[in-house]
């Protein structure tokens, strides 16, 4: 069955008929106990654990501003400030850019090549950081030649401290662009052809029916995108991370906020700061969260 | 869409059925037994039990994921009652938290309920599947299934009779995306097993994410290249041939559950449930 005939079939147009009652309650329990268990009730310790001492003094902010004169925690959030301007510039430029491409291609040539962009998703997280390394170290990497037209003869000198922003973001551009082009793909589908063969008929280019007809009506889309690599980005860990082992200790150990959080919670009497920098970024995500939830309306509540 | 779902009842198996598919299986084993030898054989020592701690703590997240949501998803969509609502925006603000929020206050509670070491403290957080409960709600609050729902009520069918009977038998295509998704999310996860694991030298639990960063872990450079990031090589614990091995088998088991899936990952039902409106 076709996604458009499906869509066609007009069910969504009738009303819906709940039950009231128990049952329901019954259905959802078990979900809501772990939801407490995992989701909600560890949020409530950090904050809990983020107002107080370690010899569970309330404290009030005290944990914060300490955390913030840290002398890593400055650097980590530029550093991560760096890494997603450039991250969320590539990926509006390039994934609706290469989404309105592959548009204008035939069905299957568009399905095989959005396949292969999507391919490295297997490999996310620790395996797709491994396979960068070989990719940025010389006499190794089949890029070889890019690097070394780039003045980079050893794997220290592509990994420069400088370089790193530019390093991460490539990386999650590799694994991580390819689902977002999926779903820009399926956002762009469901403008009505009425509406592209209007526009052809008022004289409309390629290039004008793609900024000023399918770019505004995806906005919410994009929207979506940005908000939710942002609060993804924030929260990079894995990548500095393998780097900093690949690198023995060169790039700095809390290169990301992530990173010295955790370096933090290890320590006991850091503890509650580290409680304190969770919070901080759960705070982003929870924003960002809301931001898509009720600005965009991707997501429904109810009909 | 009705005859869609009618035909989806229709399609459940009888005893005949079922008993042959019993004597296949059987028959299966013997061809495909030489083969998982070969296969374990290949992934012998450390890969395989990297990989089997994998399997076993993203499979039993994803089993978890699906008990759970699919039966929220439809409580959500077709009862009504006191908090419904905040839960669904609960549900939608934790799903689009990102997974790695969470792992601090995990590690920080796992910490004070003695949880560190155990598989629970990363299986319990891949259980944890708002985006699957969302999916399912979606599947199950369309039109037609609400009709279908409510002449099953008319004949008097019970409220978990209704969801065993009509509901369960026509989640296949929700089950399988939530499945392979839960499956992805947890196979590459990182930073959770890192924290409870890694920083406490748990080897035999570290799933296959931490058996690649082992091969980076070959302690301090000394010597005249210390201190000199320019002239750093990669070194790595084991031959690059066999960390390109390690990173393609990560990957095929994400590929067999996309297979198995793909059958209805890519469906009309799937596609249909309004994601993109």
């Amino acid at each position: 069955m076709r996604a458009g005939k499906f869509r066609r079939s007009g069910v969504r147009a009738r009303p819906t008929v709940r039950r009231s009652g128990k049952a329901g309650y019954l259905f959802v329990a078990p979900y809501v106990l772990l939801l407490v268990a995992v989701g909600i009730y560890p949020v409530g310790y950090a904050i809990d654990l983020a107002l107080t001492s370690f010899t569970a003094h309330f404290r009030g902010l005290a944990n914060f501003v300490n955390s913030y004169s840290d002398f890593r925690f400055l650097p980590a959030f530029e550093h991560i400030g760096l890494f997603l301007a450039i991250w969320l510039s590539a990926l509006v430029v390039l994934v609706v850019g290469l989404s309105l491409v592959l548009q204008s291609l035939s069905g299957r040539v568009s399905a095989a090549y959005r396949f292969v962009f999507y391919l490295p998703a297997a490999l996310a997280g620790a395996g797709s950081v491994m396979l960068w390394l070989f990719m940025l170290d010389p006499g190794v990497s089949p890029w070889d030649f890019v690097l070394h037209w780039l003045g980079y003869k050893t794997l220290g000198a592509s990994l420069a401290s400088g370089n790193l922003p530019v390093v991460f973001a490539l990386i999650a551009f590799w694994s991580g662009a390819g689902s977002w082009i999926v779903v820009m793909h399926g956002a762009l589908a469901t403008i009505p052809e009425d509406t592209l063969e209007a526009a052809k008929l008022d004289g409309a280019g390629a290039w004008r029916t793609a900024i000023h007809i399918k770019l505004p009506l995806i906005r919410k889309w994009i929207g979506y995108m940005l908000i939710g690599a942002l609060a993804a980005g924030s929260q990079l860990f894995a990548e500095p991370q393998l780097v900093n082992e690949a690198t023995r200790g060169f790039v700095a150990q809390a290169w990301s906020p992530d990173q010295l959080a955790y370096i933090l919670s290890f320590s006991l009497d850091n503890f509650n700061y580290a409680a304190a920098i969770a919070i901080d970024l759960l705070v982003v995500a929870l924003i960002c969260a809301a931001v898509i939830l009720f600005r965009t309306k991707l997501f429904r509540l109810d009909e | 869409m009705r005859s869609f779902f009618a035909a989806a009842l229709a399609r459940r198996m009888s005893a005949g059925q079922a008993a042959s598919v019993g004597l296949l299986t059987l028959v299966a084993a013997f061809f495909l037994v030489p083969i998982v030898w070969l296969v374990l054989e290949a992934i012998s020592g450390d890969i395989g039990l990297w990989l089997s701690n994998s399997a076993f703590y993203s499979t039993a997240g994803a089993a978890i994921a699906v008990v759970l949501c699919v039966p929220a998803g439809y409580g959500l969509a077709t009862h009504e009652f006191p908090g419904r609502r905040a839960l669904l925006i609960i549900t939608i603000v934790v799903m689009l938290i990102p997974t790695n929020a969470l792992v601090l206050p995990l590690f920080l509670e796992a910490n004070s309920v003695h949880l560190l070491a155990s598989p629970l403290a990363v299986i319990l957080p891949y259980g944890l599947f708002p985006f699957g409960v969302y999916l399912s709600y979606l599947y199950f609050n369309t039109g037609s299934f609400h009709a279908l729902l409510q002449s099953a009520r008319i004949d008097g069918c019970g409220e978990w009779q209704a969801f065993r009977t009509i509901a369960a038998p026509l989640a296949a295509p929700v089950v399988a995306l939530i499945v392979f998704l839960n499956f992805l999310a947890s196979w590459t996860n990182f930073f959770l097993p890192w924290v409870m694991y890694w920083s406490l030298d748990e080897t035999s639990r570290y799933p296959v994410a931490l058996g690649i960063a082992v091969q980076l872990s070959g302690g301090e450079v000394s010597g005249p290249f210390a201190g000199y990031t320019g002239l750093l090589r990669l070194q790595t614990s084991s031959p690059p041939s066999d960390i390109a091995f390690l990173l393609l088998a990560s990957v095929v088991p994400v590929l067999v559950v996309f297979g198995l899936a793909q059958r209805w990952i890519g469906s009309g039902q799937v596609q249909g449930m309004g994601f993109f409106r």
